[in-house]
């Protein structure tokens, strides 16, 4: 954390330097909408109707005991933390994770997935406790199995006791299968309280809608240019829109998207296209018998969604908030650094890009001081993760006073 | 009486075989156990592709998709010419002016594209010239006139990636070219179909487009574009990146999905007769 907050202030006070001869830009009123719908920050909890351990305290805490859990894998070595650590914004540093093998993908931060509708670099999974399963049961992951992770929770006295307060007194199941879904609610029930702490930009998104100049004054003027660019000349809040900087959806960017082994054979990662496939063909979708609410609107998009040929080498669109903790980026890590990501948007290869596929991308060909005011605001994004992580240590001690 | 009776059971006979011939060509594909074949007419492999996608490979990839031939044209016409002579049999070359990737929106201002494009001509056999990007007024500059002029004097067609417009003014450049329209204009079908019943020798291709099947049903305005036009479309992967060479499978399968969907005769129509009817209709002759 220390060494965030030197790299912030050194980022901010380099293009704050850099920014003196530039005076803070003026909004339009198409801008001045968009940095409104970029907030408020934190939003407000709205529960998964569809997972009835939704917001439930008691299940919040067996799912952080679960979270570090690593007897669900294959080997009991690997836990959801091993591949999502508190204190790199809820991934792993790596370019390409690794579980019982080497990942396709990058560990995805966690921070504010609940604001999402797909879930998973693919969207293969529709609601966070659907996601929560796929690792567990996925052979290169952890490479548990429903039988085992039953067997786990109703043999472990800490982790029946606290399966038994999440069920609210309700008897446990029987079935193995839906001792799985029990612990994968919790799971989610879990994650949906990793929420990333507010940030300078808020402070200033507020003082704009305030109307007050003092405190907009504190927001770094090169953030503020990076702020006017990132919500006009580059049209970046088109994704990477609301206040989790994501639409949620899935775009193809240009991104080189082939996969060499280490035998040397080469494939390709599908992507949104897989991605599609898999969410269908998931029983654990919203579409399955475990949905606890399958008469919301939450079960259209997976009953309409169709796969396109333009999903081949889609990707989700990431939240943007806390990104300085979770490099490297992109799907497969391939940037190292924000830097890299801004260039590979200023430098785009068109032709990768069908013509009639994102027209909304066109290569920015920023210069040196846009890059700098794009770096500026993007690091405003982030602030201290000490909190969350305080917060998953307590619920952690917290499960171990319930059940001792 | 005897022969009033014959000729009574022969008329008969005849018009049971006509009824039975109709219920066949009537019958779904789907019901039909043969795999469809297929002729994939947007296929690029351009520079890009070559290191990541070795010929070999990409060859191999084309037969397990099963295609009876492919249409390719490449940013450079090198890869074209590659796949050419790793696979006569299986590759159908056209020419792309464009000499490296990145000419897409600024070849028809430049004229020593036309050099390239005769030298190619003169030293290799095409079926087309395309898949070329033009549109509106751009077709009326004087580098797309020399194309179309070329087309014409090598019995080519052309493969216009272009709006409505822009295909129409090709026309009035050569009112006898054959023009095979790239992704049917990414228009609508009523647009489609207005551009079809005035030019009888524009074909359209049917690549990277979802909207006339989903989950292999097909969509009904599409069905009676393709019931009014059955001998002018035909379909296509459109490998505009080397990471889509791993897409020509899965698109084969997806095409013969909704082509199933179509009765035997229509569905083979768009799978590949219409496409070797084009090229027929051409100077080049393809290797069996």
């Amino acid at each position: 954390m220390m060494l965030f907050r030197v790299w912030l202030a050194l980022l901010l006070t380099v293009t704050a330097c850099r920014a003196q001869a530039v005076e803070p830009p003026v909004f339009d009123a198409t801008q001045l909408r968009l940095i409104r719908s970029f907030g408020p920050w934190p939003p407000a909890f709205h529960p998964d109707t569809g997972n009835p351990l939704s917001g439930r305290p008691s299940a919040v805490l067996l799912g952080a005991a679960l979270f570090g859990e690593p007897r669900l894998s294959k080997d009991g070595g690997i836990a959801c933390q091993s591949c999502h650590q508190p204190q790199q914004g809820w991934s792993d540093g790596q370019a390409r994770s690794r579980g019982l093998e080497r990942l396709d993908r990058n560990a995805p931060g966690l921070l504010d997935s609940r604001l999402q509708r797909w879930f998973g670099w693919d969207g293969a999974s529709d609601s966070l406790w659907a996601a929560a399963i796929r690792p567990i049961l996925d052979p290169r992951e952890m490479g548990g199995s429903v039988v085992a992770t039953a067997t786990l929770l109703r043999g472990d006295p800490v982790l029946a006791c606290l399966a038994g307060h999440a069920a609210d007194g309700a008897q446990l199941a029987q079935n193995d299968e839906e001792l799985l879904v029990l612990a994968a609610r919790a799971l989610a029930a879990f994650q949906e309280t990793l929420v990333s702490p507010r940030t300078a930009f808020d402070d200033f998104r507020d003082a704009v809608l305030a109307g007050d100049r003092d405190a907009m004054a504190r927001y770094p003027a090169s953030a503020q240019r990076g702020l006017a660019l990132f919500t006009g000349r580059g049209q970046c809040a088109t994704c990477h829109s609301g206040p989790a900087f994501s639409n949620g959806e899935f775009h193809d960017t240009g991104l080189p998207f082939f996969i060499t082994d280490a035998d040397g054979v080469r494939r390709v990662d599908p992507g949104r296209h897989r991605g599609i496939a898999r969410l269908k063909e998931n029983p654990f979708n919203r579409l399955g018998r475990y949905n606890a609410d399958p008469g919301s609107a939450a079960v259209i998009p997976v009953r309409h969604v169709v796969q396109q040929h333009r999903n081949w080498g889609e990707f989700k669109v990431p939240t943007l908030r806390s990104l300085l903790f979770t490099a490297p980026y992109m799907h497969d890590g391939s940037k190292p650094d924000l830097e890299s990501v801004v260039r590979h948007y200023s430098e785009l290869d068109e032709d990768r890009l069908h013509s009639d596929g994102e027209a909304i991308l066109r290569p920015l060909r920023l210069d040196r001081q846009e890059i700098d005011d794009l770096l500026a605001f993007l690091g405003s994004l982030s602030a201290s993760l000490d909190a969350p992580a305080a917060d998953y240590a307590a619920r952690r001690a917290d499960a171990r006073r319930l059940c001792p | 009486m005897i022969r009033h009776s014959l000729s009574a059971i022969a008329m008969l006979s005849a018009v049971i075989a006509a009824i039975i011939a109709a219920i066949i060509a009537a019958v779904p594909a789907a019901a039909q156990p043969a795999i469809l074949p297929l002729i994939d007419a947007h296929v690029h492999y351009s520079h890009d592709a070559w290191q990541m996608v070795p010929t070999e490979d990409a060859i191999a990839i084309l037969r397990r998709a099963g295609l009876r031939k492919v249409l390719v044209s490449s940013s450079s016409d090198d890869g074209t010419q590659k796949l050419y002579q790793a696979a006569p049999d299986l590759i159908v070359p056209e020419l792309r002016p464009y000499r490296s990737r990145g000419e897409i929106g600024s070849w028809m201002r430049d004229e020593t594209v036309l050099q390239h494009i005769e030298a190619r001509l003169a030293k290799y056999k095409y079926v087309g010239i395309g898949e070329f990007h033009v549109y509106g007024a751009d077709a009326d500059l004087p580098v797309l006139k020399r194309v179309v002029a070329l087309a014409r004097q090598h019995k080519l067609f052309l493969h216009a990636h272009s709006d409505a417009d822009a295909v129409e003014r090709l026309f009035r450049h050569d009112p006898q070219a054959l023009i095979l329209w790239a992704h049917s204009g990414f228009d609508r079908p009523d647009a489609v179909r207005v551009m079809l019943r005035r030019h009888p020798a524009l074909w359209a291709d049917l690549a990277f487009r979802n909207d006339h099947a989903a989950q292999g049903q097909v969509d009904p305005a599409w069905r009676a574009l393709f019931e009014e036009f059955p001998d002018r479309f035909m379909v296509g992967t459109d490998t505009f990146t080397p990471e889509r060479w791993f897409y020509i499978e899965e698109h084969a399968k997806w095409s013969r999905g909704w082509l199933a969907n179509l009765p035997r005769p229509l569905a083979e129509k768009i799978a590949w007769r219409n496409a070797e009817a084009l090229f027929a209709r051409t100077g080049f002759r393809p290797v069996d």
